[in-house]
């Protein structure tokens, strides 16, 4: 096993405007090592966009600590938290959420200028590697549900972060664009070396992972295999 | 350019129609206010210059307290060691034949030359014949005049052109510069005396005096010396209520502007809040999504400011002409011209548009640093926990509702604390808009579903799904409403007082003269006295005078005719309030009594022709014709203490049985057309008086329409908003089988929907803010009593503004419907 | 530039009045609506020191040398013009209707500091404002005032600085002029006016200059002229130069051209001679033989004016040089007249009957500067 680059120790999160006293993460202890792929089940509210926000540090838990390549992220700031996002961490989500006033390669440019390069050759490279080459000035909205997504994946790889966290990635498309960005996404993550993290309710997930995760009602627990995940 | 802010800026590229409302309803904002203060700019300016204008190289004036001064007098002036220059005035009206009144100066060339300019032109010995003869026909015409080029441009006058006036005619015979707006004609002193039937007597005398206090010594017993100094307080205390009038209009202005900002930079945060979210989840900085959509704001707020302070500009050449009709009205002839056009406008406008921005928009800064983007992202509106926000709102409105009662209770100290209140009033009911919406939504609901069927039933919906948009949209127009309201009921309650105050106090059958027009020949009254059939006469005369460095006016009235005909309205006691009157005694107006805190029973003094007299004050009436204070005492007393002899005018009254009124009444009239006195009947006169007032309000109405325009572009950008976010929604209603015509209904019903709630709201809040106009703002700065009079017609007024405005608001996103809706899908951004 | 008010020359009464000319032409009155001065007058003192209102323009003219306590030396020149432009007020009971213009010229000369200062003043009758009494001296134009009282005449006016009180006592009995009084101006009926002069008044009182901090005691001799008439002036006359001179025995002198256009004098100009026991004779222009001395050049009007001449009168034995105390002594008129002349103290010295004498008085010099364009 290689080094650990997300841990969590003991994390509960509850949501105060909820009203009803919600309570999301019900003490997640996690370790993932460098260049494994997640597949992360479960129903709906069990917990994993929680549990995908925390890590990102968008959102900070109500109990408990994360790790992310070693740094305390309660201890990083909300400073060094954005730093860890812009350098550490790629986003791929359900409903793309792509800048819809950018281009496909303003989309991607944006990653890089974050992260401090904004360089345009990388951008291109990376849209070619997703083959997007020749719709680099489409917006958003010229794009299909496809397309869009490779532009999301184009934007979290550019980068080359550690770690990406993908929302649901397939979630919008239908099965065979799915399938196609799955495997793209997947593929560009181990050639990277990157560590992939999935939510997902597609059980064609489970192919490519390699460690299963489901959660419950805010606990997680370790899968062999996809049988019996229902979605 | 950054790429964080670029995203933000091309909204404004991508949503054009959305962004051009945005910018006009900054734009608009902004102009309200540039415009109203550059108007009362003007207005003030422009006096100023026609004071300085006409004083010249004056220091002192010498009057007598009250009255015209004895011509005799200037000798003892002239002779005085102290005096360098003297320039006998007589400083009068002239009624056009149009009814405008027109500054009329009667003065000497030989000595006015030596304070000021206004002759020098024609008097200096000059070798042009033209001005020669000019001068000569100055000298000996009756009617020659010269004017000034405000006067002869309006009056399509040249030398030599003669133009009617209510006490005859005049000849030009030369037209001078004036830099001042205010319209002049200048006549010899000596036809000036023949003219306005004052031989032996002059206004005035304007003085360069050397030694002031010498002076003032040797004059200090029955007359009234005024340093220019104190001449300029006078006058800017003659105008105070006005000015705050206008300053307190120029704030509302603003406030609706700023609000409207607010709205719009709360719809921009809305938009972005998806955004924000990804920006901030791809590893953007909080402070950078801050400064992006700062960025965003004060782009809207420099071009909308720049667009604002040029409309402004434009706005102030409209309203500057209604201040000067009112202060022509109220107090003296100012033909108001507009600033010159400056830099400082714009900068002005783009300063304004950029502060009210900031502050519009911090509220929608402060939610977007809240974003979370991970709920935002899952696609989940903030709606979650809006009925607990919306309640939570609603309590510091709560909290803004008790500052301003605070506020009113310390409004005496400083009518700037009223205006304070209201504001704070104001402010805390739109923070109540939510909170509204949700407790109207249920009846709204079964309403609109009733009448739209689904459509409708979902537009509420929408409403209330929408709240953190809604809200404020609901709130900028509710605000807007309400001051119409306000304003309106203020105005009509203050028109229905007035009705009862002439009908009070001005009962007589005809009026001979009246205030400002010709003065009645004391031989007309005692004809009149001698007729048969008359009840009685009552005999005025009205001289302003300074009270306590303040300016106020002394009123001369027959106390026994008034008593027995007129029906004063007293703050305390009844008719019998006149019988210390007839005894010496004076009464006061309410607006005296609070002005200079003079009580029944106090005693007063005042300056006389012989030092000064004590007065006790016997009750205090209700009175509308001078926000100053009025001392109203009886001929006789007046004579007594002033000697002045000068009538402004005769009311006729006549017993209610008499079977000859109609014949007396027509005799009156017959002598006096044939002394050339003007007259009006009961009706006429206070139907004067009403359009007076009703001129008096015009820059209050304006404002009104202003603040109705700025509340369209207010709601118009809501729904547009609304529209726009939701555009997506559509192809799922397309999808459920909702025809275009459905999606039409459903888009007027919101427009409908948030007009509605906006109008409702409306009316508790705009009595209350007619309730506080008058009460609190009104008091402090006319110190008079107004009675609330509930009146239909601006409820009427302000619902069908806001029909229209609703209607008007949905065009462009109905229009839209109608043409993208048949092609609508179910699709993904 | 000449126009046609450097035409008129005596007494610069004309000064007067620019305007009155023409403002009298849209009234419709002519000259012949005002009396003129076409025989002797039977005189009546002191009746005639006041105003002859029948007559268009009358005047009041003094001028006097002065010295004070530290023997400097000062001059004045204090006049009173009333100009008909009326016969009649319009509204007579109203003091401001307009009969006639009053106007005065008030000017001191300080001969230690070469400074002269000069003010002028115009008004109506108004309610008390200015006028002139009928039937004694009594004239004022606001507060400058000259009234004589038990044969004495007090002078006041004060401006801007300026201060003049003063008591004028003659010590000769009054001149008439011309033939008893009636003076020719012209070779026309009516081109004359009636002129009388105390031309010896011993004068005390105070006066101060702009300058000084205090008034200071003065004494000396004063001039004074009465002239009334209408219309005594023709065309073709451009200008005035007047002479009164007090010789050191007692003899005083007053000459006068005329200037015609044309560059000759007016045949009608002279003088008289008033010997110190109160005694005058006429001096036509034969008997008067002045060369100019000098010229001043004024730097604010153009104008060059004489400035220094030798006066002879070989009949009556007098040969006099005089100068100018002060060579700037131009009045430039702007709210009374606008007309621009040189009116000053001279000094000087001679012979009268062989004796030595030292001579003093007033110069008046009238056309000389050219027009103030712009100022009117």
């Amino acid at each position: 096993m290689g080094p650990s680059i997300i841990r969590t120790y003991d994390l509960w999160k509850q949501y105060e405007d909820e009203g009803r006293g919600g309570m999301a993460l019900r003490g997640i202890d996690l370790e993932i090592t460098k260049g494994q792929i997640i597949a992360l089940f479960g129903k709906s509210g069990s917990g994993k966009t929680t549990l995908l926000n925390l890590i990102a540090g968008l959102d900070g838990p109500t109990k408990g600590r994360i790790e992310i390549d070693g740094e305390d992220l309660a201890v990083l700031g909300e400073r060094g938290r954005t730093l860890l996002r812009r350098k550490k961490l790629g986003f791929v989500f359900q409903f793309f959420n792509l800048l819809p006033t950018l281009t496909a390669l303003e989309n991607v440019l944006l990653s890089l200028e974050l992260a401090g390069a904004a360089d345009r050759r990388p951008a291109l490279e990376a849209l070619a590697l997703v083959g997007l080459s020749g719709k680099e000035g489409r917006f958003p909205h010229e794009l299909s549900g496809g397309e869009q997504q490779r532009v999301a994946i184009a934007r979290a790889l550019v980068k080359s972060p550690p770690i990406i966290l993908a929302d649901e990635p397939t979630g919008n498309l239908d099965s065979v664009t799915g399938t196609q960005v799955l495997d793209l996404l997947v593929r560009r993550c181990r050639e990277a070396g990157a560590t992939l993290m999935m939510v997902s309710h597609a059980l064609n997930t489970c192919e490519y992972a390699d460690r299963i995760l489901r959660m419950s009602d805010g606990r997680i627990f370790e899968e062999s295999s996809c049988e019996g995940l229902a979605p | 350019m950054n790429g964080v802010i670029r995203s933000f800026l091309r909204y404004l590229v991508r949503r054009k129609s959305l962004s051009v409302l945005q910018l006009l309803g900054i734009a608009f904002g902004v102009a309200a206010a540039v415009g109203m203060t550059l108007a009362s700019r003007s207005a003030l300016q422009s006096l100023g210059s026609a004071v300085d204008f006409l004083r010249g190289g004056t220091t002192h004036t010498i009057a007598r307290p009250a009255g015209p001064m004895e011509e005799g007098l200037l000798a003892r002036v002239m002779g005085d060691p102290a005096v360098k220059y003297f320039a006998p005035v007589i400083d009068r009206k002239v009624r056009l034949e149009g009814g405008e009144q027109v500054r009329m100066l009667g003065v000497d060339p030989f000595l006015d030359k030596d304070v000021r300019t206004l002759t020098a032109r024609i008097a200096a010995s000059t070798r042009n014949n033209t001005q020669e003869e000019a001068f000569s026909s100055f000298l000996f015409d009756p009617g020659a005049v010269l004017i000034d080029e405000n006067v002869a441009r309006s009056l399509n006058l040249s030398p030599g052109s003669t133009f009617n006036t209510m006490q005859g005619p005049l000849r030009v015979v030369h037209i001078f510069p004036n830099p001042s707006g205010e319209p002049l004609i200048i006549i010899d002193i000596g036809h000036a005396q023949e003219f306005f039937r004052m031989r032996g007597y002059v206004d005035r005398a304007d003085l360069v005096v050397t030694d002031e206090d010498a002076f003032r010594g040797r004059w200090a017993t029955g007359f009234t010396i005024e340093s220019n100094t104190q001449k300029a307080q006078t006058l800017s205390a003659l105008l105070g209520a006005f000015r705050l009038n206008l300053q307190a209009l120029s704030l509302f202005a603003l406030f609706v502007g700023v609000f409207l900002i607010y709205n719009t930079a709360m719809f921009a945060v809305v938009s972005r809040r998806r955004d924000a979210g990804i920006l901030l989840a791809i590893g953007a900085s909080r402070g950078q999504v801050t400064a992006a959509f700062l960025v965003e704001v004060l782009l809207l707020g420099v071009a909308g400011g720049a667009l604002g302070g040029v409309l402004g500009y434009l706005l102030s050449g409209f309203l500057v002409k209604i201040v000067g009709n009112t202060i022509s009205t109220l107090y003296f002839f100012l033909k108001p011209s507009v600033l010159p056009w400056s830099f400082w406008n714009l900068a002005g406008g783009v300063f304004l548009g950029c502060a009210a921005s900031i502050v519009g928009a911090l509220p929608s800064l402060l939610e977007l640093r809240r974003v979370q983007p991970v709920e935002v992202l899952r696609g989940r509106i903030a709606s979650r926990g809006a009925s607990r926000r919306m309640k939570t709102i609603a309590l510091s409105g709560l909290v803004c509702l008790a500052a301003a009662l605070t506020l009113f209770g310390l409004s005496f100290l400083n009518v700037y604390i009223g205006f304070a209140g209201a504001f704070a009033f104001l402010l805390g009911a739109s923070l109540f808009a939510g909170f509204v919406i949700i407790l109207l939504v249920p009846v709204m609901k079964r309403l609109f579903s009733r009448a739209m069927g689904l459509a409708g039933k979902i537009a509420i919906g929408n409403i209330r799904e929408n709240l953190g948009r809604t809200s404020v949209a609901v709130a900028a127009f509710m605000i807007t409403l309400s001051m119409s309201i306000g304003l309106g009921s203020m105005i009509d309650s203050f028109r229905q007082s007035l009705l009862w105050w002439m009908n009070s106090q001005l009962r007589g059958e005809l009026y001979v003269s009246t205030k400002a027009d010709v003065n009645v020949p004391e031989e007309f009254y005692e004809e009149l006295k001698r007729m048969s059939g008359i009840g009685g006469i009552d005999v005025f005369r009205n001289v302003p005078i300074t009270f306590r460095g303040k300016p106020a006016s002394i009123t001369s009235i027959d106390a026994s005719v008034l008593q027995r005909y007129d029906r004063f309205g007293w703050l305390e006691g009844g008719d019998e309030n006149w019988e210390p009157v007839k005894q010496g005694g004076a009464i006061v107006s309410e607006s005296f009594s609070r002005r200079f805190n003079v009580k029944r029973g106090d005693r007063i003094t005042i300056e006389t022709a012989s030092g000064p007299a004590d007065l006790s004050v016997g009750a205090v009436f209700y009175d509308y014709a001078s926000e100053h204070g009025v001392i109203m005492m009886d001929r006789s007393t007046y004579l007594k203490l002033f000697g002045d002899r000068t009538i402004n005018s005769l009311g006729i009254f006549i017993d209610e049985g008499n079977p000859d009124r109609a014949k007396i009444i027509d005799q009156v009239k017959l002598r006096a057309r044939a002394l050339g006195l003007p007259f009006a009947t009961r009706e006429e006169f206070h139907k004067r008086i009403l359009d007076i007032f009703d001129n008096t309000f015009a820059v209050t109405r304006s404002m009104r329409v202003l603040a109705i325009i700025v509340a369209f572009f207010g709601i118009a950008g809501a729904l547009m908003t609304l529209f726009v976010e939701r555009q997506k929604e559509f192809g799922i209603y397309r999808a459920l089988g909702f025809s275009t015509g459905d999606v039409a209904r459903m888009t007027i019903a919101e427009s409908l929907g948030l007009g509605l709630v906006s109008f409702l709201m409306s009316t508790v809040v705009g009595t209350v803010f007619a309730v506080i106009l008058i009460k609190v703002i009104n008091l402090q700065s006319f110190n008079w009593t107004i009675f609330y009079h509930f009146t239909a017609r601006p409820y009427l007024v302000t619902a069908l503004t806001t029909l229209t405005a609703s209607l008007a608001a949905c065009a462009y996103p109905l229009w839209s419907v109608i043409r993208k809706y048949p092609v609508m899908q179910i699709r993904e951004e | 530039m000449k126009t046609r008010h450097d035409l008129f020359p005596p007494f610069f009464a004309l000064v007067i009045l620019t305007l009155l000319c023409t403002v009298l032409i849209p009234l419709g009155l002519s000259a012949q609506d005002w009396k003129t001065a076409l025989t002797p007058r039977q005189w009546s003192f002191p009746h005639d020191h006041g105003s002859h209102g029948e007559y268009r323009t009358e005047w009041w003219y003094f001028t006097g040398n002065l010295t004070d306590n530290e023997g400097k030396r000062y001059g004045y020149q204090l006049t009173f013009f009333r100009y008909g432009l009326a016969e009649q007020a319009k509204i007579p009971a109203n003091p401001w209707s307009v009969r006639d213009i009053y106007l005065a010229h008030f000017a001191l000369t300080d001969a230690s500091n070469g400074t002269f200062h000069f003010r002028d003043r115009a008004s109506r009758k108004g309610p008390g404002f200015a006028g002139a009494g009928k039937d004694a001296m009594d004239v004022h134009v606001l507060n400058w005032s000259a009234v004589m009282k038990d044969g004495k005449i007090d002078l006041n006016a004060a401006r801007d600085g300026m201060e003049l009180s003063l008591c004028l006592v003659p010590a000769k009995p009054l001149v008439l002029h011309g033939r008893q009084g009636l003076s020719k101006k012209g070779p026309g009926p009516g081109q004359a006016s009636y002129y009388y002069s105390f031309t010896d008044l011993r004068t005390r009182g105070t006066l101060k200059t702009p300058g000084m901090k205090n008034p200071v005691s003065v004494r000396g001799m004063s001039w004074f002229d009465q002239e009334f008439g209408s219309n005594q002036l023709s065309p073709g006359q451009e200008g005035w130069d007047w002479f009164a001179l007090h010789l050191g025995d007692g003899r005083d002198l007053m000459v006068y051209y005329l200037r015609k256009k044309d560059g000759t004098i007016e045949k009608e100009s002279s003088g008289t001679l008033a010997e110190p026991d109160g005694t005058s004779r006429h001096l036509t222009i034969s008997d008067m033989e002045t060369t100019v001395l000098a010229h001043w050049k004024s730097t604010r009007t153009a104008g060059r004016y004489p400035a220094g001449w030798r006066i002879r009168i070989p009949t009556a034995g007098i040969d006099v040089t005089i100068r100018p105390l002060v060579a700037d002594q131009e009045l430039v008129n702007t709210v009374s007249t606008g007309i621009t002349y040189w009116e000053g103290a001279v000094d000087g010295k001679g012979t009268s009957k062989g004796k030595e004498v030292a001579v003093e008085g007033y110069v008046e010099l009238t056309g000389y500067a050219g027009t103030l364009g712009g100022v009117f």
